[in-house]
């Protein structure tokens, strides 16, 4: 062993250096990654209240069950809305707001980048809470909008299905845009400034340099941009738990605050709230997969 | 230089700061074990507790706890503050995990949620039927919210009795006394509701709009439930059911009630003095005593009772809860000894903590006692202790069910999508399949 261990080449040495180097945080991964990944779906597989856990039969029944629950159909409805109205308002906004902070000539901009980033300083469930009071029915907004004779008496925002949904929207805007900016401004400074230059000698305008050098350059950026967001918006929580309550009549539940009252508010089932888990994991998958075939340059 | 200095110094003051957090992370561990593994060999006289409220229920176990200790010298309790939602998904976790080693000696749980642990976790709770508490002295209703096959699970403790709660100043300007409002229906009280609101702006009732509580006192303070006495789904077909959801949705589109979104909410109705009336349990006295310009000004009767059945009653109960001891309590003779001698048979006990806590025992000879005869300054002299205790006794059993929640939900989104104009068999039905569809598996 000894002797064979000193007849190691340089490359094999090196190469023994990383593996001893990866090991520990792959044993980490898989312990408290990919190991809870599988007992999530063996405990998917099975059915019962609490502690009288059993293999369903037949052993799909979970899975099957998902399709004729109304409630977690319309939370599947209720995130696709979040995330096809969401993020597509975001990103814009998030690269043009980078796009600005970018320029070269503009003053304080440490000060204004600290301040679009801040928002994603805020703990989520705090953030949560100061909206739901600003759009309370006594709230911030409602008064102002009561001085400003814009409405005569306070409305109820959170009470009413559509414009929940909109505050809602509204909140995960404010809290992600300034997080989703600095990918995009460190994206932006990695582009050389001689390449815009020579787009101004070519006699290229802002809109065009920016969709003809910005966006192709920025698309790995974008793109992971893109995939985490999803990502965030289909295990969307803290928002619905907090902000709404998941309320009005189901009207803003989320696919992963539903999963959650099935363990701890109603009668806990997590053979069944597993299944459901499972299932976000496969369309947060098989979404960023798309995404990434769709960005893909390579021919 | 300096600056390098500096980062160094806070990037040490963080970490210092996170190890603080994890070394009282591991204290609080380290008592939680200890308190489990002393059960058995050296003395075993310490319990810990969870438990939310250090104003009322930590407070009354912190008064408990010194009670026992004056025979019990070598007695100790810690208290770990657990908020009530915290507690349930606490339990949860060490329960479905098979892991009982990390639960308290002692856990105070909401009454409405007992039956649902007991049906999933039935080996997390210790029976008590035989630790020497007279159950007589409690009332029938409260006893049966822990109660399975007849066996005792836990210690009535913070009563859940409900009252209504007027500002009598508001009813007078609207011609009103409170006489007018007590052993009514719920349609008198929409008449006079619509009519105070008229007058003085001011509403007689609050409510969730979503997992609202008044929709289940109303049903229950008939007896009855949205299941039946087999404990299936019982919405459509249901006379009482739908009687209750009739009365409510009417006051919804009468605008008798007002609908807030949030807990926040329905507090600030009342500290903001838009509410002019409260219907809930008992324990809202704290947070209408609270507002110290209203004093003299409230009062309590009993709850309007729903039109056209027979087993209405003008009580009902929401909320209260009881004490647990968990299996993982390895002296469970001292925690029965000590619950028994305190909240289960101790008046003295009961006298002590109302003063300080202003809880109302459900331990029916307390309601006798001096103390809780003494008129409350606050509602204008009135005697509530004993009115509430005297209430409690009145209020009728009826069906329990671990989907406590699930019912609530489903019913309350119906009556969301009664008042947006869904049909009311449309929407019943719908309540009635997804409280099915949740109790099957």
């Amino acid at each position: 062993m000894n002797s064979n261990k000193k007849g190691m080449t340089l490359v094999a040495k090196q190469k023994a250096a990383g593996w001893a180097f990866l090991t520990p945080a792959t044993l980490m991964i898989v312990v408290m990654s990919f190991y809870p990944m599988v007992r999530a779906f063996l405990i998917s597989l099975q059915t019962g209240a609490g502690a009288n856990m059993r293999y369903a039969e037949p052993i799909f029944s979970n899975y099957q069950r998902m399709m004729a629950d109304k409630v977690f159909i319309k939370s599947i409805g209720n995130t696709f809305l979040y995330l096809l109205i969401q993020v597509p308002i975001m990103l814009i906004l998030a690269i043009l707001l980078a796009q600005l902070l970018n320029n070269k000539d503009l003053k304080f901009k440490g000060l204004f980048r600290t301040c679009v980033f801040l928002p994603c300083a805020t703990s989520l469930v705090s953030y949560a809470l100061i909206f739901r009071s600003l759009f309370a029915q006594e709230g911030l907004i409602n008064s102002i909008l009561v001085k400003l004779h814009i409405l005569e008496s306070g409305y109820n925002f959170l009470g009413n299905a559509a414009s929940a949904k909109v505050v809602i929207i509204i909140a995960l805007v404010w809290r992600w845009t300034g997080y989703n900016m600095v990918f995009y401004l460190s994206g932006l400074q990695n582009i050389e400034y001689s390449v815009y230059e020579a787009a101004k000698i070519d006699g290229a305008n802002g809109w065009k340099t920016f969709w003809g050098i910005t966006v192709p350059l920025l698309k790995p950026t974008i793109i992971m941009t893109f995939i985490m967001s999803i990502n965030g918006t289909l295990q969307l929580f803290d928002e619905s738990v907090n902000l709404t309550k998941g309320g009005p009549a189901n009207a803003t539940i989320t696919m992963s605050h539903y999963v959650y009252n099935t363990c701890f508010i109603n009668v806990p089932n997590f053979g069944y709230a597993s299944a459901m888990a499972f299932l976000i994991f496969i369309m947060v998958a098989i979404l960023a997969f798309i995404n990434l075939k769709v960005g893909d340059t390579r021919d | 230089m300096k600056r390098k200095l500096l980062s160094v110094l806070l990037a040490g003051a963080m970490v210092l700061s996170l190890a603080a957090c994890g070394n009282s992370g591991t204290s609080d561990g380290g008592s939680d074990g200890g308190s489990s593994e002393g059960g058995g060999s050296e003395g075993g006289n310490k319990l810990t507790v969870w438990a939310w409220d250090q104003t009322f229920n930590i407070k009354a176990m912190n008064m408990a706890a010194e009670q026992y200790k004056k025979d019990h010298s070598d007695f100790d309790l810690e208290v770990i503050e657990t908020s009530s939602d915290d507690c349930q998904t606490k339990l949860t976790t060490c329960a479905n995990s098979g892991d009982y080693s990390t639960m308290p000696d002692i856990v105070l749980m909401q009454d409405n949620s007992y039956q649902k642990f007991l049906k999933s976790y039935p080996d997390a709770f210790t029976d008590l039927t035989d630790c020497g508490v007279n159950w007589d002295d409690f009332a029938a209703l409260k006893q049966s919210y822990s109660m399975a096959d007849d066996k005792h699970y836990g210690i009535p403790y913070d009563n859940g009795v409900c009252a209504a709660f007027y500002r009598t100043d508001v009813l007078d300007e609207a011609g009103y006394k409170i006489e007018d409002l007590t052993d009514i229906t719920w349609s008198k009280f929409t008449e006079i509701a619509v009519d105070v609101h008229k007058k003085t702006g001011k509403y007689l009732l609050t409510s969730e709009s979503t997992g609202g509580d008044v929709i289940m006192l109303m049903i229950q303070s008939c007896g009855a439930n949205f299941v039946n006495e087999n404990g299936e789904a019982y919405i459509v077909g249901n006379d009482v059911a739908e009687k209750c959801i009739d009365l409510y949705t009417e006051m919804i589109k009468q605008d008798a009630v007002k609908l807030v979104n949030n807990w926040d909410e329905y507090v600030a109705t009342v500290t903001n003095g838009e509410a002019a009336g409260v219907i809930n349990g008992n324990w809202m006295n704290a947070t209408i005593t609270g507002i110290e310009d209203q004093k003299g000004n409230w009062q309590i009767t009993t709850l309007p009772k729903v039109d056209g059945v027979d087993t209405a009653t003008n009580y009902a109960n929401n909320g209260g809860s009881s004490w647990y001891i968990t299996s993982n309590c390895k002296n469970p003779d001292l925690a029965k000894d000590f619950l028994v001698n305190t909240f289960g048979s101790s008046t003295d006990f009961y006298d002590a903590i109302l003063p300080e806590t202003s809880g109302i025992a459900c331990y029916l000879p307390a309601g006798e006692s001096e103390v809780y005869n003494e008129p409350v300054e606050f509602y204008g002299g009135q005697p509530i202790y004993s009115t509430l205790v005297e209430y409690s006794s009145h209020i009728p059993e009826f069906t329990k069910t671990p989907y406590h929640y699930e019912a609530r939900e489903a019913v309350n989104t119906a009556i969301v999508n009664i008042t947006n104009g869904t049909a009311k068999e449309d929407a019943l039905k719908e309540a009635q399949e997804t409280l099915e569809f949740k109790m099957s598996e």
